[in-house]
């Protein structure tokens, strides 16, 4: 083997191991780039095309990862020392030039020449990268050829595009009339939408309400005229554009669903089905706070409002609507905010995030007071659409620190409270009067009027076992300095226990109450002192003290008032029913009711008839009525709800209209539309029948009475 | 072969170790029983593992069986006979198997009088066949059936609201769950799954909402396969409005609501509430005025229902009641008593004795239609229940199991009892459902039986093309009837003079009228071929099957031969040997260990 022989050889073998090399990045290129496109595909259902990019690149990567060209002769023929033990460790021989050899080098370069003769090109562990790349590129084609069979291929349209989901999928195909050569339906969304014009080839319309729908239909033939009939009634003629006579258009605004027809010179086509996408209102969810919430003493007094706002197409505002309460019975005062959120909702995109942080004390709230808000939201449509009305309250922490209700286990009050009032009004008549009369006499009156307070201080005195003027000198009917009682402990215990158990003698009322009367006698002492010094004037402060705490004292506590029961006389049995009622006419009522007429009767009927279509007999003319009325039932149907309607009602037509040749489909799916409009029978008493037996019956019961008696 | 030497080789050999160690036992008593014992065990063993047969002589007759193929037989149970004479009916029998002979009727089998005895394989033969084998003894191997409906039963004539019921068994044998479908209209109304491997009874509910005739469907489905589809004709009539005639002691809302009602139903009705001493107002509703003050066979004549008060029944004059209770027992007039505190024996009401609902009893509770699987809504039973008494129907129950509405017959008529008194409450509160399931229970079960003058039924189970189909008529009169076009004559029955056979060839599958010549039509369906195979099938088993066991009486004597047969010896025999031997081994061992533990007793005490 020549030296040439041998550089050529090393060099082949570095030209398989490079393409061997490149073919196994390619293969694993193509392994990830199947990977990844049907992940993309499952998740975000993107098209395949562009997946020769990723191919490229991930083969590029591949290759500049693994450099295949760096590996020149020198470490083939290492490659080859390390694996064939007859080169022995000398395969960097081969190449040198005989210069630069040394005698024994030399030797066993000619030695080593024959022995790598005897070595293949094609080595196994070459091969080894490109077997991998393929093994795992077949197992990732296989695992992703089993998740497109077995996954549903919609399930991206569940996850991602659910609002969207047009009915191009069910539509049934569409029978055009003979002379139309071409369609062309272009809808116009209304501007609240965002949408684009889209354009289709079909006559049936699926578009949002308030969609402008232009139609332009082309004949292969000149027709005089070309219009279309939505719900059988309203007409809509289309204009020719050319002078041929060829291509025709009309525009309509869709706001109701139905149904229509294309009329070409008057005949009639098929039904096409008007489907109307209502907007739906924008849809408002509050994560937090809660609907009720309570911000106890101590806490920070904000809110944290996050809300979700969704809708089909655009949110064009939200907003917080907050009401402050303050105070409260009567005295409630309200005040309404209109908070905004710090998103901007230019973007009018579909779903917003939103959070507000609404501190309690710069909506002047105070611990009492309450905070009602809601939610309102606007979508691009001018629907609104508000949340239930939340509430957040603040502990009110002046209540809390009463006494109130600890203390007064029962609330009481004396009698009578009327008198000061009196005596205040005395008082400043005879100020008035002071001019125009005697100075005794003012001294009288005023004295008077002193006495008067006195008797009132009196009674009230009473309540708070205060004494008696008659306690107040010594009591001459002591019972214990009686003579005749002595010795007799009775009388004794008597005068010097406390009778717990006396109802007259137990306190009546809780200390408060106590304390505000003696504080309400005081001031009666001081009023009836400065009239017994005849100083009226200096007298009035005092009574008015007075007075307020007595009003304290009545509004303290309110009195229950129980009903008194109406006991009626007693019934006279012998008299009841006894009166002469002959001169009474006895009231006969006469009266005609129909029921009401079913609606559904013909539908109801129609099955029967239907079933006899099925089975190939004819039609009287009656039955023919019925099935003109379920038609213009099924038609009020689908009118209204043309996707699940229309079918059958073009099939209804087809049986009406070619009686001899009735497909079965057609009328089980008129039978269907039947149940689905059907309201349930109402069932109603009947009769049972007698069995037809010549009296067999009876004459056996009458046989059994006898054997009875 | 090898087997039986193995087996024996071991028996013996076991045999010998046992009977050695018995032998070398230190207690010897009852040797020899004891061998006997392990030999007969021993052999026994031998028994169970290899099979034993013994030949007798047994008789046949002396020609070869003539076997009548009929459809659904299978070839692997002619295996016995093997040189027989085969016979079919059946073309694509003779196509499959070729050694049969095709008869075109059955005559020419008993024409053949060397035929004696016929073996029937497969399903069997129709009445129709049965009764031209002119008794001919028939040994039958039925077809034991694969997979079916077994039984079915609906109601085929409704009144419009009524429920479609449809019950019966379905058997299946397949691995996989069966799903019945009954389906009407184009829809799927209710469904059923039967488990796999398994026969169970079904029920399928639906409520038709059209009027006149139908034909629903029952499918039966596995995976996506549709098994079966059968026909299910109904018919579905308007309600006839009754006339009602309502007694109240006083105006109430029970019976304001309930005449509201009917009325607005199209319901006649006539009411009679006292508003003072012998001062009523009468109200005629749909109806003719009649007089009311006093009732009189002529009045209560003309209505099919009266609802009254127990008081006004009870203060009706002698007369009044007399006649009353005449129109029900002998006329069939149905009463419903709504019943009040007044006591007493009288007719109306010594059949229902009333007790007092006490504690949380008197709360609001759901009422219950007996015998139907249907609740009511919540509503307060009043203060009393129905006791149950022998030879009343309960018809309403509270949840407790109190009887609120009950009912029994009085001669003729019905009398029914209802304790409540506040149904109207339904109807205050929208549930107009329940009104209406109550009152319609009631009244339908209490009303006068309508007087028919025809009643037709078709006697045969499944009507198919082509084959007879028996029509009866129930009627007072004799008449040539018509189906379609084509005149009928009757058969009048010999015990019954009111009852008509009629029987008919139906030309093509669907309805089929039938009519007096004067009469109204009548419905009847005729089946597709296809339809109803299973109880077809196997309604023929059992004609046939009654046929042979009919026939066997006359079966006459015929020469027989003598020949060995084979059979073997059932294993039992085996068991109980081995059973009892072990059984003796057992106890002889204890016995003797007793013993020579005693004897050792005895001996350490002498030793002591």
């Amino acid at each position: 083997m020549t030296k040439q022989e041998v550089m050529y050889k090393v060099k082949s073998m570095r030209r398989w191991y490079v393409g061997y090399q490149v073919s196994a990045g390619f293969l694993f290129a193509a392994a990830f780039t199947v990977a990844l496109g049907t992940l993309l595909f499952f998740l975000l259902s993107c098209s395949v095309t562009w997946l020769w990019v990723v191919l490229l690149i991930a083969f590029i990567l591949y290759i500049i990862y693994t450099r295949p060209w760096r590996i020149n002769e020198y470490s083939i023929l290492n490659f080859l020392d390390r694996h064939y033990p007859e080169l022995e460790e000398s395969g960097n021989l081969l190449l040198k030039s005989d210069d630069e050899l040394n005698l024994l080098e030399r030797l066993q370069q000619t030695k080593i020449r024959e022995q790598f003769a005897a070595i293949p090109v094609q080595q196994k562990q070459f091969l080894k990268p490109l077997k991998q790349a393929a093994l795992i590129l077949i197992s990732v084609a296989l695992v992703c050829f089993v998740l497109i069979k077995v996954v549903p291929h919609d399930l991206h349209q569940i996850g991602f595009t659910g609002l969207h989901q047009s009915g191009t999928k069910n539509t049934p195909i569409e029978k055009l009339l003979p002379q139309i050569a071409a369609v062309e339906v272009s809808m116009s969304p209304p501007a609240y939408t965002g949408k684009p014009t889209r354009t289709q080839d079909k006559l049936t319309i699926d578009a949002e309400e308030g969609a402008v729908v232009s139609w332009k239909i082309s004949t292969n033939i000149p027709v005089k005229q070309l219009a279309l009939l939505f719900n059988y009634k309203e007409r809509v003629s289309l204009t020719a554009l050319n002078h041929d006579r060829i291509v025709w258009g009309a525009r309509k605004k869709i706001s109701q669903p139905g149904f229509y027809q294309v009329s070409i010179d008057g005949k009639l086509s098929d039904l096409y089905q008007v489907q109307v996408i209502k907007d739906q209102p924008p849809v408002v969810r509050i994560k937090t706070p809660k609907p009720y919430t309570y911000i106890d003493a101590g806490e920070a007094q904000k809110i944290n409002i996050d809300a979700a706002v969704t809708d089909d197409y655009g949110i064009n505002n939200a907003l917080i609507v907050a009401t402050v309460a303050k105070g409260s019975g009567e005295a409630v005062k309200f005040k309404e905010y209109k908070l905004d959120f710090s998103t901007s909702f230019n973007g009018h995109s579909p779903q917003y995030n939103l959070q507000k942080l609404i501190n309690l004390p710069s909506l002047n709230m105070e611990p009492g007071d309450e905070l009602y808000f809601y939610i309102q939201a606007t979508d691009t449509h001018q629907q609104q659409s508000r949340t239930d009305v939340y509430t957040v309250s603040i502990q009110d922490t002046a209540q809390l620190l009463s006494m109130d209700g600890i203390l007064t286990g029962t609330d009481q009050k004396p009698e009578f409270f009327r008198s000061e009032r009196q005596i205040i009004l005395d008082a400043e008549k005879l100020l008035k009067d002071k001019d125009s009369i005697s100075t005794e006499k003012f001294k009288s009156r005023s004295n008077d009027l002193g006495t008067d307070q006195k008797l009132l201080r009196l009674r009230y005195g009473k309540f708070l076992g205060e004494e008696s003027e008659n306690d107040m000198g010594g009591n001459e009917n002591d019972a214990v300095s009686d003579i005749n009682n002595y010795g007799n402990a009775d009388v004794i215990k008597d005068k010097y226990t406390d009778k717990h158990d006396n109802a007259e003698d137990a306190d009546f009322f809780d200390p408060l109450l106590k304390n505000q009367l003696k504080a309400t006698l005081t001031e009666m002492w001081k009023a009836e002192l400065q009239l017994r010094l005849y100083k009226p004037q200096n007298a009035l402060p005092f009574a008015y003290k007075a007075l307020r705490l007595l009003k304290d004292l009545q509004q303290k506590s309110r009195l229950y008032v129980a009903k008194t029961a109406f006991n009626p006389p007693p019934l006279k049995l012998e008299k009841r029913l006894s009166g002469d009622l002959t001169k009474v006419n006895q009231p006969i009522i006469k009266q005609n009711i129909k029921p009401g007429v079913d609606q559904l009767v013909s539908l109801r009927k129609a099955v029967e008839i239907l079933e006899q279509l099925k089975s190939g007999g004819g039609l009287s003319s009656k039955d023919l009525q019925v099935l003109a009325l379920t038609n213009q039932q099924l038609s009020l149907q689908a009118s209204a709800e043309p996707r699940i309607y229309l079918a059958a009602l073009s099939a209804m037509r087809r049986i009406l209209s070619d009686r001899s040749n009735i497909k079965p489909d057609d009328i089980t799916r008129v039978e269907k539309a039947i149940q689905k409009t059907l309201t349930p029978a109402k069932r109603m008493p009947v009769a049972m029948q007698n069995p037809v037996d010549m009296g067999l019956s009876q004459e056996y019961y009458k046989n059994l009475n006898q054997l009875n008696r | 072969m090898n087997w039986n030497i193995t087996a024996l080789i071991i028996c013996f050999i076991v045999c010998a170790i046992a009977v050695w160690k018995e032998v070398t036992r230190t207690n010897r008593a009852r040797l020899g029983l004891r061998i006997v014992a392990v030999i007969v065990a021993v052999a026994a063993l031998a028994g169970i593992a290899l099979p034993l047969t013994y030949q007798v002589d047994t008789t046949q007759q002396n020609k070869p069986e003539v076997i009548l193929l009929t459809t659904g037989f299978n070839p692997d149970s002619l295996s016995r006979y093997n040189n027989s004479r085969l016979f079919t009916l059946d073309n694509s029998i003779k196509k499959r198997y070729q050694q049969a002979i095709l008869l075109n009727t059955i005559d020419e089998l008993t024409a053949d009088s060397s035929v004696t005895q016929l073996r029937v394989f497969g399903d069997g033969l129709d009445e129709d066949q049965l009764q031209q084998l002119h008794y001919l003894p028939v040994i039958f191997h039925p077809e034991v059936l694969k997979q079916g409906i077994t039984a079915i039963g609906w109601n085929e004539q409704l009144k419009a609201g009524e429920e479609l019921l449809v019950q019966g068994t379905f058997k299946n044998s397949s691995t996989n769950p069966i799903k019945l479908l009954l389906y009407g209209l184009g829809t799927a109304l209710d469904s059923v799954v039967i488990k796999p491997k398994s026969t169970a009874t079904f029920q399928l509910k639906n409520t038709p909402k059209i009027s006149g005739r139908a034909v629903y469907h029952l499918l039966t489905i596995t995976g996506r396969d549709t098994l079966g589809n059968e026909s299910l004709p109904i018919q579905i009539e308007a309600a006839i409005p009754l006339k009602v005639l309502m007694l109240t002691a006083s105006p109430d809302f029970e019976s304001r609501f309930l005449k509201n009602w009917l009325s607005a139903n199209g319901y006649a009705v006539a009411a009679r509430s006292a508003i003072s001493k012998d001062k009523f107002n009468n109200e005629f509703i749909n109806l003719d005025q009649v007089p009311l003050e006093h009732l009189s066979a002529q009045t209560i004549g003309k209505f099919d229902v009266l609802v009254g008060d127990l008081s006004v029944l009870k203060s009706l004059s002698t007369q009044e009641a007399a006649v009353l209770k005449t129109e029900v027992s002998q006329k069939g007039l149905g009463i419903i008593v709504r019943a009040d505190s007044s006591s007493g024996n009288s007719w109306l009401q010594h059949n229902f004795p009333l007790a007092v609902l006490q504690g949380r009893d008197t709360l609001a509770s759901v009422l219950i239609i007996r015998g139907r699987d249907q609740h009511l809504d919540k509503l307060n039973p009043g203060s009393f229940y129905i006791r149950f008494q022998q030879g009343t129907q309960p018809l309403i129950q509270d949840e407790h199991g109190h009887i609120l509405v009950s009912s029994t017959l009085a001669g003729n008529g019905k009398l029914m009892y209802t304790s409540l008194s506040n149904t109207f409450n339904w109807m205050l509160a929208g549930n107009e459902n329940d009104y209406t399931a109550l009152w319609a229970l009631l009244i339908h079960r209490a009303s006068r039986k309508t007087l028919v003058n025809e009643s037709w039924s078709v006697s045969t189970p499944v009507p198919t093309v082509l084959n007879p189909v028996s029509l009866q008529l129930q009627s007072s009169g004799v008449a040539t009837s018509m189906v379609g076009s084509i005149m009928l004559a009757p058969q009048q029955s010999q015990l019954l003079p009111f009852e008509y056979q009629y029987q008919y060839w139906p030309q093509k599958p669907g309805w089929q009228s039938v009519k007096i010549n004067n009469g109204v039509l009548n419905w009847w369906y005729v089946y597709r071929e296809d339809e109803w195979k299973s109880l077809r099938i196997l309604k023929k088993q059992s004609d046939t099957k009654n046929y042979g066991i009919n026939s066997r009486n006359t079966n006459n004597v015929t020469k027989q031969i003598q020949k060995k047969a084979t059979i073997s010896v059932s294993k039992i025999y085996a068991y109980i040997l081995l059973l009892l031997a072990c059984t003796f081994l057992w106890f002889e061992a204890k016995a003797s260990g007793i013993k020579l533990s005693s004897k050792k007793r005895v001996l350490n005490n002498q030793k002591l």
